[in-house]
């Protein structure tokens, strides 16, 4: 369970005037739960971006517990990433050619954290999000189906944040339900705090917070309208 | 990690397999460059080191080798039987075995020699026994005749518009072991027999100084001959001898053959070693396969070239697949450990193919050639072979890193929105 800060952060594209993004502060407890909304274009994918350290901050920090993931190198911030992070996104990205079991196994192997307590959990986990025959090849599997083992590959290094980036956009109505419903119980379970970027009225009912994003900017905050 | 290469190169299917065919066929082609030369060379080594000299008639020396080597029909000068004569009795020979070509039977060469030659080539042999009478006939070990069949010699090949010998039948009453050597395909007959068919009852170098004797005969020489089949060999020569074209001499020691080349080499006769020869013509067959082995190698490269530009395509292609690889966790070197393994298990593939394929190619001329001319062509790997594998596989683990490398610079975010 960590606690996000952010303060001063500025993403800026080389060739465009204005940063992408400009947070001055966000301050989100450990353990609750944030909701990101806002049009296309309005910064929540490179806000997704910047707090998992898939991309560098221009300036500013983000911080999870004690650590200013944008002051470590590359490779520490992979590694930060791997092991306190669980990403979830819109496109599920399985491998084809394996089966759940594996897919949900392969951060793990490919960083050689693979143990036998982690293939206990992976299995469990699975069985959990209601996958029911593991090592069924991924392809066979229903969008649905593809989105819980991604929530399972994300759940398997027991992270202490959950980041999901529109989890049910790609989904039909009910399956997106499910799928909401899946990540929210299991990241309060596991105690993990918890950000998704969606569109899903009904996805955002279900979590504590919730902040829209306009031209790179926070114009709303649930935290804030409550304190006002 | 190979559990998901393996995956990889499995949605990849048809890609990779032209891949590992394009490199498996360059492989192949100095693969056999390499072991066909070898082949030649050691087949023809082999086949060259029953006998250490050759003396003929004044003339081409690698027409002499490979006339009496390996069987090849050519014409060649007679020489004097006095050569012959002397070197029977010479104390420093071990043995000397006259040769005369000329006459065919089926395809096969029959050539008119003595017991000796014989015993140096199959000291026992494989069946039957040896001539003893002029109507007698061995066979070379690929010869398909049976003891007692009868051989009706023809003098030039049937292609050549030859005409049958009517004045004699041999009688085939051995076979020798097998030699790995042109002699297998031969039918050795007494030279005595070939002289008196070729009505040479003795040599006269008045009249007889200028013909070959070989496949081709001057016009309006008529064979008068009579040849008795029941008469007894005779191996004992002397100054009466009739011309032949070659004797292959067995030196009695290394000194004796230096010393019996130096004499042999005059106005009137040729001696050589064939080793000497042939390694003049392997010289030859280097600088071939030189120039073979260097377009192998071009054509290699210019594969390695298009590997290379298929791959980086195939990096840009999967951007998303390594970004995700990468934000779900999986750590620099993983990801360049998967598409360099990736490639190099591919070229490993291509390689091993490959080798497998000019391994097989080699060994598929080297048996058309010895169904043609009877050498053994041993198709075989050398330890220098190593060195040429060490290139490859060196060469194969750089040019697949650059790609692997080049996905050290991929940012996983851009890579996800690609």
């Amino acid at each position: 369970m960590l606690a996000l800060d952010i303060s001063g952060l500025e993403m800026r594209f080389p060739g465009l005037d204005t940063p992408v993004l400009s947070l001055p502060r966000l301050h989100l407890p450990a353990g609750r739960q944030l909701a990101v909304t806002g049009a296309s274009g309005s910064g929540k994918s490179t806000l997704v971006n910047a707090i998992t350290g898939l991309e560098t901050a221009t300036s500013g920090s983000v911080s999870w517990g004690e650590t200013n993931i944008s002051a470590l190198p590359t490779g520490r911030r992979d590694a930060f990433r791997a092991t306190h992070i669980g990403l979830v996104m819109q496109d599920f990205h399985l491998f084809s050619g394996l089966s759940a079991f594996e897919n949900v196994m392969l951060p793990a192997r490919l960083s050689r954290r693979l143990t036998p307590a982690a293939r206990e959990r992976a299995l469990h986990l699975l069985e959990t999000t209601g996958i029911a025959r593991p090592h069924q090849n991924i392809e066979t599997l229903s969008r649905g189906e593809m989105q819980r083992v991604a929530v399972a590959r994300a759940l398997l290094s027991k992270p202490g944040v959950i980041v999901a980036d529109e989890p049910t956009a790609s989904l039909d109505r009910r399956t997106g339900e499910d799928v909401s419903e899946l990540i929210v119980r299991l990241a309060r379970q596991e105690g993990a705090t918890l950000v998704v970027v969606t569109h899903d009225l009904a996805l955002m009912e279900r979590l504590d917070r919730r902040i829209a994003l306009d031209g790179g900017r926070i114009v709303e905050d649930s935290a804030e309208v409550r304190a006002a | 990690m190979i559990r998901f290469i393996l995956a990889d190169l499995n949605r990849f299917k048809a890609g990779a397999f032209a891949v590992v065919i394009l490199i498996a066929l360059s492989v192949a082609l100095s693969v056999t460059v390499t072991l066909q030369e070898r082949a030649v060379r050691l087949g023809s080594a082999r086949a060259a080191e029953k006998f250490d000299l050759l003396v003929g008639a004044a003339g081409s020396e690698t027409q002499l080798a490979l006339s009496a080597e390996f069987l090849q029909p050519s014409p060649l000068p007679l020489m004097s039987g006095r050569v012959l004569a002397k070197l029977s009795v010479d104390p420093r020979v071990d043995f000397a075995a006259p040769v005369g070509f000329g006459d065919y039977a089926d395809g096969h060469p029959v050539v008119g020699t003595t017991s000796k030659l014989i015993a140096a080539l199959s000291p026992a042999l494989a069946q039957g026994a040896a001539f003893a009478s002029l109507g007698d006939a061995v066979i070379g070990a690929d010869v398909p005749k049976r003891i007692g069949a009868e051989i009706k010699p023809m003098h030039g090949g049937a292609e050549e518009g030859g005409h049958t010998h009517t004045e004699i039948v041999y009688t085939v009453t051995g076979r020798m072991a097998p030699t790995g050597t042109a002699w297998d395909r031969a039918i050795l007959v007494p030279i005595r027999a070939v002289w008196q068919l070729h009505g040479m009852s003795s040599y006269d170098a008045h009249d007889h100084g200028d013909e070959t004797h070989g496949s081709v005969e001057p016009e309006g020489h008529e064979h008068k001959a009579h040849v008795s089949v029941d008469a007894a060999i005779d191996e004992h020569f002397d100054v009466e001898t009739p011309g032949i074209p070659a004797v292959l001499v067995k030196p009695k020691t290394i000194a004796d053959a230096y010393r019996l080349r130096q004499e042999y080499r005059g106005e009137a006769t040729l001696a050589v070693f064939p080793a000497e020869v042939l390694t003049r013509l392997y010289a030859t067959l280097g600088d071939a396969r030189g120039l073979l082995l260097a377009i192998a190698i071009g054509t290699q490269i210019i594969v390695i070239a298009a590997v290379l530009l298929v791959t980086i395509m195939h990096v840009s292609a999967r951007q998303r697949q390594i970004g995700a690889l990468r934000a779900f966790g999986a750590p620099r070197r993983a990801v360049v450990a998967i598409v360099w393994g990736e490639l190099f298990l591919l070229f490993l593939a291509g390689f091993a193919a490959g080798l497998v394929i000019g391994y097989g190619t080699a060994h598929l001329i080297s048996a058309t050639l010895t169904a043609t001319i009877a050498i053994r062509m041993p198709v075989e790997f050398a330890r220098e072979d190593l060195s040429l594998a060490f290139w490859f596989v060196g060469l194969a683990v750089l040019v697949s890193i650059l790609p692997a490398l080049s996905t050290l610079r991929l940012s996983p975010a851009r890579a996800l929105r690609s």
